[in-house]
């Protein structure tokens, strides 16, 4: 049916934005940015789940993807702690 | 298939645009900005689709909601504290007038 293609082609162009991103990732030349670059990554994770927990009807997925999301928060903030104490040495 | 196919085409889009702009804009700061942008605005657009489409009890429509409205919240407050942070970690911004130095000398 015209709906189970239209959420199978959505997660196939999130894994693919993923993978973009991925390169800025490994590649970026100060930490902020790969730190950016993991935030997004996990944030498309977030809606890959929620896709994927709507396409197979398996409901409790998406109890996964809000914690998820939680976790993420919290660690970007740690890491924007880390980064403003630290201080003096970017580039 | 109805009209709100529209919200699945345009937080599809914004998720592209998103990646091309973390790819290719020059400057911390920039790519900020459109990391924000794609992930707020896609992620809540394309929820709201499955939130609109799916045949499934109340509850879990309501926990779409919530993890939308957790989305609405909690990426802006991580954008800010990292833009800051990497303000004060050292990384200069390649614009012509820099207005945080201004404001904290």
């Amino acid at each position: 049916m015209a709906q189970e293609g239209l959420l199978v082609s959505a997660f196939y162009i999130l894994v693919f934005t993923a993978v973009l991103i991925t390169y800025r990732v490994l590649r970026g030349p100060t930490l902020p940015d790969r730190v950016v670059g993991l935030n997004t990554i996990t944030t498309k994770i977030v809606v890959i789940i929620a896709i994927v927990s709507v396409m197979r009807g398996e409901y409790y997925l998406i109890d996964l993807a809000i914690v998820l999301l939680m976790v993420n928060s919290v660690g970007g903030l740690i890491l924007a702690k880390y980064m403003e104490r630290r201080g003096g040495s970017g580039a | 298939m109805g009209p709100e196919v529209i919200l699945l085409l345009l937080g599809e889009a914004v998720m592209v645009f998103g990646a091309l702009g973390i790819i290719r804009f020059p400057d911390v700061y920039t790519r900020l900005h459109a990391a924000t942008k794609c992930d707020t605005g896609g992620a809540m657009s394309i929820i709201l689709y499955l939130v609109i489409t799916m045949d499934a009890p109340a509850l879990v429509r309501a926990k779409f909601l919530v993890l939308a409205f957790l989305i609405a919240m909690m990426n802006p407050m991580v954008s800010h504290a990292l833009a800051r942070g990497a303000y004060r970690y050292g990384v200069k911004p390649e614009v012509v007038v820099d207005m945080y130095a201004w404001d904290n000398p």
